[in-house]
């Protein structure tokens, strides 16, 4: 083949373009995060910016407890540097065999890419012994762990940890974002603190475990909740029960997440006069909400209504 | 969903391939025994038989044997046996009245799990487990498990056929489905039993088998792809697929055939 001089300096052109490509695709590249929820998502995207590419498995309308096998799951998962989930065993139906699918030993649990966020903060609801016929009690204690701003300041902490021995080379970025997002969460924090001064010592019902580190943090006191033990829809037999002994009790309010039916908390409603709020479960990540937008709107539902 | 990143992360063979192999191997037996199922008008006994082996798992549950491992394979099998046997007795008697008596079995056998399983959540996630395999999370030693039982299944029928009698097609029909409801999912088992089978309803044995095969394979390896593509749970697309490509694969195979018998 007769290769004329015009041609092959355009070969040469076309090669080290696509070695100039390469090469900044490589100074650029980003450590790959796959987040079981989206708040851990969002605290990740906030101490990463544009180092980190985070994708969410869930949404804040989805039950974190359940998902349904898609095959850019696996693939995102197969591609993972790191993995951040909530952990105690929220997401045991479905993260051990991802992981085992996605055969990434890099995220396995042990790993330093494998972060669990509940395993940096103090949990309630860790049973004094292991009974099944308690429910959907979780052995490690409750996970929902990231309804307290306190939790999500010390999982942030050693995120941002985690993340800078993984990818030492941006170390100052990381520290710097951090820092902003740690001053501006203690701000907000001391606003919300206010906000939930009106609600110490409420009393409350909820439908699920689900706001128990919010509960404590806000100093409210949980009644009751609608199902009988978590993860089990209510009976009539217990309802009646919550009946009766709610009716001599003033209750302020009536909290269930977002995602599940509503019905059983109108029912209860009806009965008791206490009004009903609907609050998001987690950060609208894919909507591009924030940490603490998330928890403006929740502070605001709760205290809007009291 | 993601920032950066592309939506063909999910196009990956090696994510695909095990799932459309396992839906392969679900085909080569659900096709000839959906046949066979709809030629005697039994549309609802997979439904059936899956039931009353996750209630025979929950039996076992509650005698406090483990959920997982060869015990739960046991007690599933054995009381999808059971579940055979007995609807095998009430083909027999039932004449018009067959099918609402297996809906009827179905609805008690899953009230049954639910009873028991009431006040347990746990139990509750097992029985999820048993009866609703997803199609993506197969692994290799699943596939192997189920292609022997696939090849037993249809070596005995194509071979044995005349001769196990009535009694032998309910044994292998409950057989196959304790082991694929596990692979693939109560839905998934479903479509490949009825779909592909009354796609080719119209035709005699040979050609029949083949065509609901074709459409079968075009249904799952299509799903696949669009499930890949737009990132949705794969099992609920492969049974779309499945339908759709029950009515456009026999329209376009026989156009096919007229145009290359027109050329001759």
């Amino acid at each position: 083949m007769h290769i004329n001089p015009g041609m092959r300096r355009g070969f040469l052109l076309t090669v080290s373009l696509c070695a100039c490509l390469l090469h900044s695709v490589s100074a650029q590249a980003t450590l790959n995060v796959f987040a079981c929820e989206p708040e851990w998502a969002a605290l990740a995207k906030t101490i990463g910016g544009d180092r980190l590419t985070v994708y969410s498995a869930t949404t804040a309308m989805q039950d974190p407890h359940h998902i349904q096998a898609r095959p850019g799951l696996i693939a995102k998962a197969r591609r993972a540097d790191l993995l951040v989930c909530s952990g105690a065993e929220l997401e045991v139906g479905w993260l051990p065999l991802l992981l085992r699918k996605s055969g990434n030993a890099d995220v396995r649990p042990g790993q330093p890419g494998n972060f669990a966020a509940a395993d940096y903060v103090k949990k309630y609801g860790v049973p004094e012994k292991l009974d099944r016929r308690l429910g959907d009690v979780h052995a490690e204690g409750n996970p929902h762990i990231h309804t307290s701003p306190e939790n999500i300041l010390m999982v942030a902490a050693a995120l941002h940890q985690r993340i800078t021995e993984l990818d030492p080379d941006n170390t100052g970025y990381y520290r710097a974002n951090y820092a902003v997002f740690e001053k501006n969460w203690r701000q907000s924090m001391q606003q919300w603190q206010q906000q939930a001064a009106s609600l110490r010592g409420a009393n409350i019902v909820t439908h699920h475990t689900y706001w128990t580190y919010l509960n404590e943090w806000a100093g409210m006191n949980v009644l009751a909740t609608l199902e009988p033990v978590p993860g089990v829809s209510p009976s009539s037999s217990h309802l009646a029960r919550l009946k009766k002994q709610l009716s001599q009790q003033d209750i302020k309010m009536i909290i269930h997440v977002a995602y599940v039916s509503d019905r059983p908390s109108q029912w209860l409603a009806e009965q008791t006069g206490a009004p009903v709020i609907a609050l998001p479960a987690t950060v609208d990540f894919q909507g591009g909400q924030t940490l603490s937008q998330w928890f403006d709107d929740v502070m605001q539902r709760l205290v809007g209504d009291l | 969903m993601t920032d950066g990143g592309s939506m063909f992360d999910g196009l990956d063979i090696s994510i695909l391939a095990p799932a459309l192999l396992a839906g392969v191997i679900v085909l080569t037996t659900h096709i000839p025994l959906g046949r066979e199922v709809l030629r005697r008008g039994i549309i609802f006994i997979d439904l059936a038989i899956a039931q009353i082996a996750g209630l025979g798992v929950i039996v076992a549950f509650q005698f406090g044997w483990d959920m997982h491992g060869v015990e739960a394979q046991v007690a599933a099998v054995t009381s999808a046996l059971l579940g055979a046997w007995l609807l095998h007795g009430i083909e027999k008697k039932a004449g018009v009245h067959l099918e609402a008596l297996i809906g009827i079995s179905f609805v008690l056998a899953a009230t049954a799990s639910l009873l028991l399983l009431a006040n347990n959540p746990h139990g509750g996630e097992h029985l999820k487990e048993l009866l609703v395999g997803q199609i993506l999370w197969v692994d290799w030693s699943q596939i192997l498990y189920a292609a022997m039982i696939s090849l037993i299944v249809v070596i005995t029928w194509f071979k044995y056929r005349n001769k196990i009698g009535n009694i032998g097609f309910y044994i292998l029909f409950a057989v196959s489905i304790t082991s694929s409801v596990q692979l693939i999912g109560v839905y998934l088992v479903f479509t490949s039993l009825i779909v592909p089978a009354l796609a080719a309803s119209r035709y005699s044995e040979k050609p029949a088998l083949m065509l609901a095969f074709i459409v079968g394979v075009c249904g799952y390896s299509s799903g696949l792809m669009v499930s890949a593509f737009f990132d949705l749970p794969s099992g609920a697309v492969i049974v779309w697929c499945l339908a759709i490509s029950a009515l456009l694969v026999p329209v376009l195979l026989s156009k096919l055939f007229v145009a290359s018998a027109k050329e001759r």
